[in-house]
């Protein structure tokens, strides 16, 4: 307080000595001391140096350009004598304040608010006075809005000399200014599950960082910001907003490192590149009200996209087409195993048991289905926008599916004995259980099948997931008879089952033999939670692996004993509870981009940078994958990594994106609704001056694709040649 | 051959732990989702629940009669005005105070009772929520804070109450009023232009 009013009195004694001088420099107001300042006695033609400096009483604050959940930067407007102009005020380094679960960022102690003030060449002679309107907000426990006119004059000339206390409180705290980044600096950020991490590189080991966003509501302001060092630099992770709708190409912002190290950039969205210094907002400070932010991307996403015009009857078929097919596709594949062996092995019982068989296996199917679009609409209610494939995204659910599986194929290997072959053990109870047997090889067809959308699936999804509740239902159901019905078909025409073999000693051969592709599903599930939840994860999972190896030893060595038993179920129980409780502990889930995301030539995805490639005038293609989903890989490997395609891609300048769904990620679940799909793959080819992107079957072939793009190559000749140019 | 049914019982009930494991979300506002759902105690001692006001429009309105921005919307009759125009329409109107006891705009039920008798304030009712509770499950940030509920339960606005970020009285007058524009256009089957805006006002007074 004692060193406030001495600012203050010598302010006012310098004022009341000072020539030419009109009113006040400087005003005491509750809790903070005001003041124009310019630390050069006279203004020289050209650029010069002042400022606007606050003195706070302890503990109260004012505010950043970005005050951060609540507050208000101050605001200045201008009075100018003709031939002067004041440039738009510069912030320093604000600090992070804390209040209960909100953040603010702002200045407490004492702060310089730089400008520039601009006198024309002719001017010379006369003693300008600038006078400026200021307002502020200065908050501690309560805020208080104040304002104050101030003025302040300089003769103009080229003589030298310095006002102190001016120059003082210039030399102390005009430096704060945040600086434009170092050529050797490189930074970018790529979205994360929970918002972004970005990437700086400095080629030092760096500790502390923390980023501070221009705008609002575009990260979490709370959130921690968890540093990781790097061998060159450091990470750090930042918690989205959670009403941002679309993921931001850039981010921009003041990046603060050890040292107060300083800088104003733009972080672009991909890997490191050299930073670039933020744009200054130009142009004298107005009473410039930023604050209503009503987000374009988030009013675009909000309205809801058209999906493809289907009609229910031909999505209903099409859902039908599309079980059938998934019979055929690799996912299912151990499950068509499942579902002949159990038929060879009712091949030998009546016909209407058959029958039965194939009926309880049909409301397997249906059964799951309904509880599956239940759950599904249940959640997408709740306002998560869930697609098709979102069980496989939790890592709960793969570690349980791998270990069910697992346990399956070591008792279909012959260690012990369960279900199927239980049923051909005779009476009724072994009728009973062999259709409790088909019903369950139904309800595990649908599970397995679920990651792998077949072709013309993906249209009726999503068009079932965009219409009302009894709809869906409706399209599901089709789809369950579709997979259901090659089996169903087969069972309600015995005469088909004739040209299957007789059951016999093969038969244990076989069931052996099934063990084989169900362990080369388990692999496949145990490289999707190594690939997206890393190794601690799956080292867990190995050892649910070994629990269900013991369990199933004791199964088989003393079989139908009631404690062999006990002693298996409760391995199992240890199984599922740790199955539950051990991924949130250990997921990685904050990991950068997973493997689909990441390869050589393809781009992670942003619809961001989308329309800026679009605008641009470059064709953008969109590989929308996951890596559980199977047919993505295949179409990976057989269309788009042919060198053929490649070469389709790179003559006709088309930017290469891969969005990787692998782990669930809102912006790609909403972008592919928009297209009135709900799964992966999807393939999307942008073309400039086209709103909606064309999209290509689910199952890709190299002519499909090149087919495609051959469109393009002539209405893009020119870029084409430049980008051929590069190579 | 019991371990057979066992399997099929353990294989079900796997299946539930992953199906009740995905559908864990975490319940906050965001706008186009469902409203977290609350119960709350309002100055009569009363209790509401959301749940209980499914099919009638809801407003959030948070509060501290200290707020120089509170202040600016109060002593202009502007907040009197929307509470009285709305809540005439079946708008249910909750005036929300989530100031901790000892912080700025912390009220007893009799002081909000005599404090909306002084301004004519007509909300549906005023809830108390010194801890902070209610305000945390919405993310409230300032006074004031608006969030516009739909019949069906559906946050559909959260944000300023205006485009004017200040405490200036005159600034009520012309301003454009997003919690009007927001009711009005849900009413009339439009959706909502801009469903989600940075909220202005001073922080909301926390318990620390």
């Amino acid at each position: 307080m004692r060193l406030l009013r001495t600012i203050a009195a010598v302010a006012f004694a310098l004022a009341a000595g000072a020539p030419l001088f009109g009113a006040s420099s400087a005003a005491d107001l509750p809790h903070v001391h005001v003041q124009l300042i310019a630390p050069d006695a006279q203004f020289h033609p050209g650029q010069n140096n002042a400022g606007l400096y606050f003195k706070l009483e302890s503990g109260w604050h004012v505010y950043w350009k970005n005050p951060g959940d609540a507050g208000e930067p101050p605001h200045m407007k201008w009075s100018l004598p003709p031939g002067v102009t004041a440039g738009a005020i510069l912030y320093p380094v604000p600090k992070r304040l804390p209040l209960g679960p909100l953040m603010d960022f702002g200045y407490e102690d004492e702060v310089v608010f730089p400008f520039q003030v601009n006198v024309s060449g002719n001017s010379a002679g006369g003693a300008p006075t600038l006078h400026a309107k200021v307002d502020w907000l200065v908050c501690r426990g309560s805020c208080i809005p104040e304002k104050t006119e101030l003025e302040i004059t300089r003769p103009i000339g080229q003589g030298g000399g310095t006002v102190e206390p001016d120059q003082q409180i210039w030399a102390r705290l005009a430096n704060r200014l945040p600086q434009a980044p170092p050529a050797g600096l490189k930074i970018g950020f790529v979205p994360t599950s929970s918002g972004f991490r970005l990437t700086v590189i400095t080629g030092q080991r760096e500790t502390e960082a923390s980023f501070f966003p221009s705008k609002p509501d575009i990260l979490s302001n709370p959130a921690p910001q968890a540093v990781t060092t790097t061998a060159n630099g450091l990470t750090l992770d930042l918690k989205k907003d959670e009403n941002l709708a679309a993921n931001p190409k850039e981010l921009t912002g003041l990046l603060l490192l050890s040292g107060n190290r300083a800088y104003e950039l733009v972080v672009p969205s991909g890997a490191p590149k050299p930073a670039k210094a933020a744009p200054l907002e130009s142009g004298p400070v107005a009473n410039t009200s930023s604050v209503p932010t009503t987000s374009a991307p988030g009013s675009a996403a909000a309205s809801p996209a058209t999906p493809a015009k289907t009609s229910l009857v031909q999505a209903a078929f099409l859902a039908f087409l599309g079980g059938l097919i998934l019979n055929l596709m690799p996912c299912v594949f151990p499950v068509l195993f499942i579902k002949g062996l159990s038929l060879l092995q009712s091949g030998a019982e009546e016909k209407h048991k058959l029958r039965t068989h194939g009926l309880v296996y049909t409301l397997g199917i249906l059964v799951s289905f309904w509880i599956l679009v239940g759950v599904l609409l249940g959640l997408r209610s709740a306002g998560s926008h869930l697609g098709w494939g979102f069980q496989f995204q939790s890592p709960v659910f793969l570690s349980l599916m791998a270990a069910l599986l697992f346990f399956l194929g070591l008792s279909l290997a012959g260690q012990f004995e369960i279900g199927l072959t239980l049923t051909s053990a005779g009476g009724s109870l072994a009728a009973k259980q062999g259709y409790t047997g088909s019903f369950f090889t139904g309800v595990l067809a649908v599970i397995v099948a679920t990651p792998c959308t077949a072709p013309f699936m993906g249209v009726a999804l999503g068009y079932a997931l965009s219409q009302t509740a009894i709809v869906t239902f409706a399209v599901f159901t089709a789809l369950a008879l579709g997979l259901a019905a090659p089996y169903l078909a087969l069972t309600l025409q015995p005469a088909w089952t004739r040209i299957l073999p007789r059951p016999g000693a093969w038969m244990e051969v076989l069931k052996q033999a099934v063990s084989v592709p169900i362990f080369g599903t388990v692999i496949w599930l145990a490289w999707v939670i190594a690939n997206a939840y890393g190794a601690m994860l799956l080292a867990a999972l190995l050892v649910s692996f070994l629990l269900l190896a013991i369990a199933g030893w004791f199964l088989g060595r003393w079989p139908a004993k009631r404690w062999a038993t006990a002693v298996a179920v409760a391995f199992l129980a240890i199984v599922v509870v740790t199955s539950v409780v051990v991924p949130k502990q250990l997921a990685v889930s904050e990991q950068a981009p997973t493997q689909a995301g990441s390869s050589a030539g393809w781009q992670p995805w942003s619809a961001d940078a989308v329309s800026r490639y679009q605008s641009q005038g470059r064709p953008v293609f969109v590989d929308f994958t996951a890596s559980w989903c199977l047919s993505c890989q295949v179409n990976e490997r057989v269309a788009l990594g042919k060198p053929e395609v490649q070469k389709a891609f790179a003559d006709a300048n088309v930017v290469l994106m891969r969005a990787d769904w692998t782990r669930y990620d809102d912006n790609i679940t909403r972008t592919l609704n928009s297209f009135g799909r709900s799964g992966v793959p999807t393939y999307a080819l942008y073309v400039p001056g086209e709103s909606q992107p064309r999209l290509l079957p689910e199952v890709l072939t190299p002519g499909i694709v090149t087919n495609a793009l051959a469109g393009l190559t002539h209405g893009s000749t020119q870029t084409a040649v430049s980008s051929s140019k590069q190579q | 051959m019991r371990s057979c049914l066992h399997i099929v019982f353990l294989s079900a009930s796997m299946l539930l732990f992953a199906l009740i494991a995905t559908s864990e979300q975490a319940q906050t506002a965001r706008v186009n989702a469902p409203a977290p759902a609350f119960t709350a105690t309002d100055s009569h001692g009363q209790a509401h629940s959301l749940d209980h006001y499914k099919g009638k429009y809801v407003v959030l309105e948070w509060h501290n009669q200290g707020c120089p921005f509170t202040r600016k919307h109060y002593e202009s009759g502007n907040m009197q005005a929307l509470q009285k125009q709305w809540t005439e329409k079946g708008v249910v109107w909750f005036t929300v105070i989530s100031s901790a006891e000892g912080k700025e705009g912390y009220v007893t039920p009799s002081q909000e009772n005599e404090y909306m008798a002084k301004m004519h304030a007509s909300p549906t009712a005023a809830l108390l929520d010194p801890e902070g509770k209610l305000g945390r499950l919405y993310n409230a940030k300032t006074t004031p804070n608006m969030f516009v509920i739909d019949p069906q339960g559906k946050l559909i606005y959260s944000g300023a109450i205006d485009d004017r970020p200040s405490t200036d009285l005159d600034d009520v007058k012309g301003a454009d009023n997003f919690v009007s524009d927001a009711l009005s256009a849900a009413m009339s089957g439009k959706p909502v232009a801009n469903p989600h805006t940075r909220s202005y006002g001073c922080s909301v007074k926390y318990r620390d």
